[in-house]
């Protein structure tokens, strides 16, 4: 048993007896089974406490600074008022507030027949056995105690459901801001749960964004768990941009589970400020199915990044193609791990992996390792990793032609960072993602030109 | 092209050492090309050709240990790479770089409009650059789909080379410096980049081409010949001097012996 983050798990919805009055149709109407999953994960994290370096899944990522947090509310601060929401894309606009759905900011376009976007709470509220036998059924709160944490605070997010056949004809775009504390110190340190379930039905094709946000600079914990479950055939894009601030602690964790046929391409990018670790577990549990994992991390001043990915091929003719970039600067420091289970008779597995990585500075560092378990014989599979800075030879042709240092500078992390961007095949996530590096990459300049000599 | 003595001097090298790397390679050039004038500078491989024009153009790694270089009278060593650039120098690369992802078309107006705000220019917008880039491409028989792709990317050698020329013809350089252009092109791409250097020919500009073969200069014709070896000049004349070498060779220049002015 560990007295880990007590000053959490003490806010719980399992601990706090609830006046009726105040939390009104969500706790009281819980079905006995979300009851149960919550109690469950809540022990399970008890059980486990948070994990440690000495954990081998976590070696590269110290989890104090989250230790040291004394929590006082979860959940939006009292003062906090959600600024007018940018909104360019076509498709619908879910906005989160710490974890909770604000139809207010939302901005819910019809869908065709047979898509559905969702807060969770409304369908915990209205319908919750649609949902059951789907949430938390890919997660495993017994080995993954910040799963756990988050599944015993579980109780809005999002829910994403597409029926047999049916295509969302734009991205559908989730939002996800965390408040801190609202310019009030006395509001205290916040954690947020926000949850994702997307129910692709066979044949059915659905594209993402997530984003993650914080309105300020306060210091938070936001533990995000996202499930994927990919009927035959079904296809999923979605887009994940991890955008915190510095004194804030994200954790997220994504499970997909891929039928015959199904493809799922998931594009990460990370460029909050602060600790990051960011979890993905892709299950190719039927023939042909194939994932695309590409991510792309840019840190500066002390952000700490963790990736952590696993793709497990439990059928036969799968394909995983995975590629992740880092650039970092200043005192950043970026982790990745790329966990590839083959498992035994999942033949004709074609498995690819990569990790380049571009330090802007000399105290930047990265902890890459590739991680391949193979128990069958007939598949192919490839992995490397590299770290480097920019080409010397390329720098210095940019400039033998008149384009300055730092232009010239600009132009090669440009095109390494959007290098993967450019796999991202639907146009409008690719145009989030565009925008958002080219911000990040104008802040990194900065951010290393400002460095003492 | 007539030069004579009253034509700027467009480089002035005097007595130059350098070392590549903390190898001394260039013991003493001295070298005057003129506006006007084309000057090729011929060796055998290991006499300091592409150490010349690395100095030139201030690759680090490259370093004058004495003598200098006056570029229009100017101290070449107090200017970094980009401000040479600007100010006219132009080196078209042995072996030029892949740079993937980086468009070939963003990166040549990045380059022309750095040239043209240092001379005080406005920047060219984005049809007026098409319309010139368009023209140029021509002269080098390039198809217009390379322009969208990477710098150099998955290009021939000869492609590569083309690529080199364009630049030159875009940027307009006052002094240009070709460095081994002519390796690895076959007969009809050699053709084509000395027509786009003898587009390059005027009375202003000046030109230094570097080589190993004598083919280059029978579509460039230079007005002057050098010979290069172990880091000096051995012998200059005109251009029989590239005839001469053809047919004997270097080793005849290779003890000192033949030097002469």
């Amino acid at each position: 048993m560990s007295s880990d983050l007590q000053s959490l798990t003490r806010l719980s919805p399992d601990r706090i007896p609830v006046a009726p009055s105040d939390r009104s149709d969500q706790i009281h109407t819980d079905p006995n089974w979300l009851a149960t999953l919550r109690r469950d994960a809540l022990a399970c994290f008890e059980e486990q406490g948070l994990p440690t370096r000495r954990q081998e899944e976590w070696k590269g990522t110290n989890l104090a600074p989250l230790a040291a947090m004394e929590f006082t509310r979860v959940g939006a601060s009292p003062n906090f008022s959600i600024p007018m929401q940018e909104d360019v894309g076509l498709g619908p606009l879910l906005v989160f507030v710490d974890g909770a759905f604000d139809p207010a900011a939302s901005r819910r376009e019809k869908l065709p027949a047979g898509v559905r976007a969702s807060s969770l709470a409304e369908v915990l509220r209205d319908e919750p056995e649609s949902i059951k036998g789907y949430l938390g059924a890919l997660t495993d709160p017994k080995i993954q105690p910040l799963v756990a944490l988050q599944t015993a605070f579980l109780s809005d997010g999002a829910v994403l459901v597409l029926d047999p056949g049916t295509t969302a004809p734009h991205p559908i775009r989730l939002r996800f801001i965390s408040t801190g504390d609202a310019g009030d110190s006395s509001a205290g340190t916040s954690a947020a749960f926000p949850r994702l379930l997307v129910i692709a039905g066979e044949g059915s094709s659905l594209a993402l964004v997530q984003e993650h946000i914080s309105s300020d600079d306060a210091p938070g914990l936001t533990a995000y768990v996202s499930e994927f479950h990919l009927a035959a055939g079904a296809r999923v894009e979605c887009l994940e941009v991890q955008a915190e601030a510095a004194a804030r602690v994200h954790f997220t964790s994504l499970h997909a589970r891929l039928e015959e046929n199904a493809t799922f391409d998931s594009h990460v990018i990370t460029v909050a400020d602060g600790l990051v670790r960011s979890e993905i577990l892709v299950e190719l549990v039927e023939p042909n199915a194939a994932t695309k994992l590409c991510g792309l991390f840019m840190g500066q001043k002390t952000a700490h990044l963790d990736h952590f990915t696993t793709v497990d091929h439990a059928a036969v003719n799968c394909t995983s193609d995975e590629e992740y970039r880092g650039v970092l600067a200043n005192e950043s420091k970026g982790v990745f791990r790329g966990r590839v289970i083959v498992r035994p008779g999942a033949q004709g597995t074609d498995t690819k992996q990569s990790n380049p990585n571009l330090l802007l500075s000399d105290r930047a560092m990265i902890d890459t390792k590739p991680q391949l378990e193979i128990y069958a014989d007939d598949i192919r599979a490839s992995h490397g990793s590299t770290i480097g800075q920019l080409d010397s030879d390329a720098l210095f042709f940019l400039r033998a032609r008149g384009i300055d240092e730092a232009e010239a500078k600009r132009l090669l992390t440009g095109a390494f960072a959007h290098g993967v961007v450019a796999r991202i095949q639907n146009e409008e996530l690719r145009w989030v993602a565009t925008t958002q590096v080219d911000a990040t990459l104008t802040q990194l300049e900065k951010s290393e030109s400002e460095r003492p000599k | 092209m007539p030069a004579d003595a009253s034509s700027e001097v467009i480089i002035r090298i005097h007595d130059l050492h350098a070392n590549a790397g903390e190898t001394p390679i260039l013991h003493g050039i001295d070298l005057e090309i003129r506006a006007g004038e084309i000057h090729a500078v011929m060796g055998p491989n290991g006499s300091g050709k592409s150490t010349l024009s690395n100095i030139l153009v201030g690759k680090p790694g490259y370093e004058i240990t004495s003598g200098e270089v006056l570029f229009r009278g100017k101290n070449l060593a107090e200017m970094d790479p980009e401000i040479r650039a600007r100010e006219g120098i132009f080196l078209a690369f042995q072996y030029p770089v892949e740079i993937p992802g980086v468009a070939n078309n963003y990166f040549l107006r990045t380059a022309v409009n750095a040239m043209r705000t240092h001379r005080g220019e406005d920047e060219l917008d984005g049809f007026d650059f098409l319309e010139k880039l368009k023209e140029k491409m021509k002269l080098v028989e390039m198809p217009e789909e390379m322009m969208s792709r990477a710098i150099n990317e998955g290009f021939s050698g000869g492609e590569k080379k083309r690529n080199e020329i364009l630049q030159m013809l875009l940027l307009e350089p006052l002094f240009c410096i070709l460095d081994e252009t002519d390796s690895g092109l076959d007969i009809d791409a050699l053709r084509t980049v000395a027509n786009g250097i003898n587009q390059m020919r005027s009375a202003e500009r000046a030109m230094l081409v570097i080589t190993h073969y004598q083919r280059l200069l029978d579509y460039v014709v230079p007005d002057h010949v050098h010979v290069l070896s172990k880091g000096r000049i051995v012998r200059s004349g005109d251009k029989e001097l590239a005839i001469e070498l053809e047919k004997k060779g270097y080793g005849w220049l290779e003890d000192g012996a033949g030097a002469n002015a």
